[in-house]
């Protein structure tokens, strides 16, 4: 069989952020008011001109080469190096990287002094000793959520990543880069949906997450997402951005997880199920309730946020504000774009989203963002990984090198892109470890405090 | 045998002269604590850049104040310095010292041709005590003469500086000087982002506070 027939049909992250504009025509027949916002000029560009880091990914399955396909629309990036241990993933990435040097061993990208930035998108379990190993070798590293399947390796890449201030580190947590959050955010903290009441999210996608191979070694390791050992299923490998996104807009950390899983569908002899549901308690007392299935596709991925006065969905790249009947008004509504959602109206949340921007500029059509969420979270991480190195560069061409603390206190201070850090990375990756545990048990599990410090 | 004798006594002279000189200046090297500030006008808001990295050098005579209360008598005083910022190193910040735009800092970058120039140099060519401190907590007032190259074009800038020795053995450095964007051919930026609605204005004011102490150096380059 060709292997190109193996490639987990369908399971691509890009999914999480379909194109906008048949969301926008499929929302505007039900009717909400659309939150987003308005396409960053330099964004769109692809970040400062000038800026060229030399990046090497590794780990070419699926969203590997899917990483590699968005570094060749970024102009700050230029991949130099594209590694996977299996030869086949290789070749089938090199079309996109065609000036890339085409490696099977990690060690050759380590050695490599002229790539600058390394993105791992391997297996969550073989995340640890790539990360520690490229930091160690001085490179910025980009590695993809959640960081890993135990908490002793979630500790220790993010230990890593603390102990070197110099270098760049990034979690996979791409919304935590997506402009249209970063739009949301303030407007969500402000308080204008009133007191907080529930988050709910959903994952749901038809497909069987088995990969076949004539080899049945690589089969197995095809299939890792299906091995309870090396795996934290639907809940960790699926909800861990939606979950953390959750964190980010609450400002609470998970307390407790109840969880469920069950095959229902691909009975295949899996051991991991195929549809999850979750419970996750936060610290201010709400409650976000999850549930994701590879046995359906209907309502695909969106994210609520429910207030005393008002709701918010998030499907992709857009967002909709919902108002209660006695909500208080808050006055820009009344100018805002209107969509139809069944038997609501969704109020637009969106950046020039007015009817009276309109008629000042004369109808002028304004596109929700066509970029994804990962590629806003690659433009950054080069981004920084091109100032931390120019931060560090300046500094001990100004005081020299022997005053690491100073160092450390200066990068410290170096304005960055937005992006996730290694703590809200290891935190969001404790979190579904621990919902994974929930639902293997089926039973609630409390996340202690203390296990989201490093130690 | 006279002429080694004649070589010997002259080399012993040059190499006491070079004790002399040494023994009376002191080297002064960049230290962390330092901050340089741009601030500008625009059609729209008042703007202001910053960065916390001066590098450079400070050679001084035996008349600069080195202590908090040192005796120093009005006049010139010898001294030779260079100093240099990163101008990537600053950074548009808002009035209360939050990061602002990466937008305006590229703008900024782009402007000052910092591809080419990646450094601001400020050398020091005359210093003359105007003022001694009051007390030892208060400044030396000096007068300064030095050039300035910004995207590589040079002006001569006479500025008034104030000298403050410290008790741990480091100098702050402090002055405030006004300049035009368009004596150093920088085009006052009318970012396109904004549909070239927004001018900023000529004149910038230049504030730093450069803090140096007995310590190796870094040459500028």
């Amino acid at each position: 069989m060709n292997e190109n027939q193996n490639i987990l049909p369908g399971f691509n992250r890009r999914d999480f952020i379909k194109s906008g504009s048949s969301l926008a025509a499929a929302m505007a027949m039900m009717g909400g008011v659309r939150l987003f916002a308005q396409t960053n000029a330099a964004s769109a560009a692809g970040g400062k001109p000038g800026i060229k880091v030399k990046v090497a990914v590794v780990g070419l399955g699926t969203w590997g080469r899917e990483i590699v396909r968005t570094l060749a629309r970024l102009p700050s990036a230029q991949v130099v190096a594209i590694c996977d241990k299996y030869p086949a993933s290789v070749r089938r990435a090199a079309p996109d990287a065609p000036d890339a040097a085409q490696l099977e061993k990690f060690e050759a990208v380590l050695e490599n002094k002229e790539i600058s930035a390394v993105v791992i998108a391997t297996p969550t379990h073989q995340h640890k000793d790539l990360v520690v190993a490229a930091l160690k070798a001085g490179k910025h590293v980009y590695c993809e959520a959640p960081l890993a399947h135990t908490v002793d390796d979630a500790r220790a890449i993010a230990n890593a990543a603390k102990a070197a201030p110099q270098l760049a580190f990034q979690p996979g947590l791409q919304l935590r880069s997506d402009p249209q959050r970063h739009f949301l955010l303030p407007f969500i903290r402000s308080g204008a949906l009133g007191t907080w009441v529930a988050g709910r999210a959903q994952w749901h996608k038809k497909m069987s997450w088995r990969a076949n191979s004539p080899n049945p070694e690589r089969e197995k390791e095809l299939n890792w997402r299906l091995d309870p050992a090396l795996s934290l299923g639907l809940i960790g490998e699926l909800s861990c951005h939606q979950i953390d996104q959750a964190t980010w807009f609450f400002n609470e950390k998970p307390k407790s997880v109840f969880g469920l899983g069950k095959t229902t569908f691909w009975r295949d002899g899996r051991e991991i199920p195929d549809t999850v549901q979750a419970l996750i308690e936060y610290s201010n007392g709400v409650q976000l309730s999850y549930d994701a299935t590879l046995a359906n596709s209907f309502d695909a991925d969106y994210e609520m946020f429910y207030g005393s006065d008002s709701a918010i969905m998030l499907r992709e790249s857009s967002a909709w504000l919902f108002k209660e009947v006695d909500a208080p008004l808050l006055g820009w509504e009344v100018y805002a774009k209107k969509e139809n959602f069944y038997k609501e109206t969704g109020i637009v949340l969106k950046v020039g989203g007015s009817k009276a921007l309109d008629q000042v500029q004369q109808q002028q059509v304004q596109e929700p963002y066509t970029n994804t969420p990962l590629y806003f979270a690659l433009e950054n991480f080069l981004r920084n990984s091109f100032d931390i190195a120019g931060a560090a560069e300046d500094f001990k061409a100004t005081f020299g090198d022997d005053d690491p603390a100073a160092l450390k206190d200066h990068l410290s201070k170096v304005h960055r892109q937005p992006a996730a850090d290694f703590l809200e990375g290891y935190q969001a990756t404790i979190a579904v470890i621990k919902a994974a545990e929930a639902v293997r048990a089926g039973e609630r599990v409390q996340i202690p405090a203390e296990l989201y410090e490093l130690t | 045998m006279k002429l080694r004798t004649l070589i010997a006594a002259n080399l012993m002279i040059a190499l006491a002269g070079t004790v002399v000189v040494q023994a009376q200046t002191t080297r002064l090297g960049a230290k962390p604590g330092s901050k340089m500030r741009i601030e500008g006008t625009s059609n729209v808001h008042d703007w202001q850049v910053e960065g916390k990295l001066i590098g450079g050098y400070l050679e001084v005579g035996k008349d600069f104040p080195l202590e908090p209360g040192a005796k120093a008598t009005p006049g010139k005083i010898e001294v030779k310095g260079e100093a240099f910022v990163p101008v990537r190193s600053m950074a548009s910040i808002e009035k209360d010292g939050r990061s602002y735009s990466t937008k305006m800092d590229d703008i900024m970058y782009e402007k000052m041709l910092a591809t080419a120039n990646p450094k601001i140099f400020y050398r020091l060519s005359e210093l003359t005590l105007k003022e001694t401190a009051k007390d030892k907590d208060s400044p030396y007032l000096f007068d300064s003469k030095g050039e300035l190259v910004v995207a590589g074009i040079t002006n001569q800038v006479a500025m008034p500086v104030s000298i403050l020795p410290l008790a741990d053995g480091k100098v702050k450095i402090s002055g405030k000087t006004d300049l035009k964007m368009t004596d150093f051919k920088i085009e006052p930026p009318a970012p396109k982002i904004a549909l070239g609605l927004i001018k900023t204005g000529d004149p910038v004011t230049i504030i730093f506070d450069w803090m140096v102490g007995p310590a190796k150096s870094v040459a500028a380059k």
